[in-house]
C-alpha cells in the first residue's frame, strides 16, 4: 500500500514538470492539445494531493519520529514543515496557468509554469533530503 | 473558465496560506481548532485555502486590478511572498 502510494506521488509530481515543460516548449506554436494538457496539467496538480495527503498523514508520523531523535531534526523541522506547505501551492499556480493559457493569454502563463517548475523541483529534492533524514 | 479570474484566488489563497502557517506555530489553539474541525491542520489548511481561492476567483471575476496594481503583479507577488515566508518562518522557528 505504502509503495504504492509513494509512485504515485512520484509519478504524478514528476508528471507535473514534464507536461509543464512540454507546455512552454509548444507555447508560441499554439498546437491544439495545448489547451487540454494545461487542464489536464491543473488537473494532476489537484490529483496529487491525494497520494501526498496519504502519505503525509498516514506513513509520515512513524518517520518524522525517527528524524527528530536523529542527527538532522532540520529535515522534519525546516524541510519537511515547508514542502507539506509548498505543495499546497502547486495547485494555485497550475490552476492560475492552465487559466491563462484557455483565455488566449500564453505569453502571461509562462512565468507561472515555471514557477510551478521550480517550485515542484524544489519539493522533488526536499522529499529525498527528508528521506536522507529519517537514515542518519 | 471565463467565469473566474484566478489571479484574485491565487493571491488571496496564498496569503492565507501562509497565515495560517504562522498563526497555527505561534498560538497552538488555532492548528488545534484546524485538527479539531478538519481532522488534520494539512487538511483544514487545503480545505479553507481550496474554499477560498474558487470562492475570491469567482466573486471577482470582473475586476482586474486593485487601484494601480493589476490583478496579475498582486497574484505573483503573493505567491512570491507565501513560498519565502513559510520558508523563512520555519527556518527561523527552528533556530528560535
Amino acid at each position: 500500500m505504502r509503495d504504492f502510494v509513494l509512485f504515485g506521488h512520484v509519478i504524478l509530481g514528476l508528471s507535473l514538470i514534464v507536461f509543464s515543460i512540454v507546455i512552454l516548449l509548444y507555447i508560441n506554436k499554439k498546437a491544439k492539445w495545448l489547451k487540454p494538457l494545461s487542464i489536464f496539467t491543473a488537473l494532476i496538480s489537484w490529483a496529487v494531493l491525494l497520494p501526498s495527503g496519504k502519505l503525509y498523514l498516514t506513513f509520515y508520523p512513524a518517520t518524522k519520529t525517527v528524524i527528530k531523535a536523529g542527527t538532522w531534526p532540520w529535515a522534519h523541522s525546516i524541510i519537511m514543515e515547508t514542502k507539506e506547505h509548498w505543495g499546497l501551492l502547486l495547485p494555485l499556480i497550475a490552476t492560475t496557468a492552465a487559466w491563462l493559457v484557455v483565455s488566449g493569454k500564453n505569453e502571461e502563463s509562462k512565468r507561472w509554469w515555471i514557477l510551478l517548475i521550480i517550485l515542484a523541483a524544489l519539493i522533488g529534492v526536499m522529499g529525498r533530503l527528508v528521506k536522507i533524514g529519517a537514515l542518519r | 473558465m471565463g467565469k473566474f479570474n484566478f489571479y484574485f484566488g491565487t493571491a488571496a489563497g496564498s496569503l492565507l496560506l501562509a497565515a495560517m502557517v504562522v498563526i497555527g506555530e505561534l498560538y497552538a489553539p488555532f492548528k488545534e481548532l484546524l485538527a479539531s474541525v478538519f481532522s488534520h491542520h494539512w487538511i483544514g489548511k487545503l480545505a479553507l485555502m481550496s474554499a477560498v481561492f474558487f470562492v475570491i476567483s469567482f466573486l471577482y471575476k470582473n475586476k482586474n486590478s486593485i487601484g494601480k496594481y493589476s490583478d496579475e503583479n498582486i497574484a505573483w507577488y503573493s505567491v512570491l511572498a507565501s513560498v519565502i515566508v513559510i520558508f523563512v518562518f520555519y527556518l527561523a522557528h527552528y533556530f528560535a
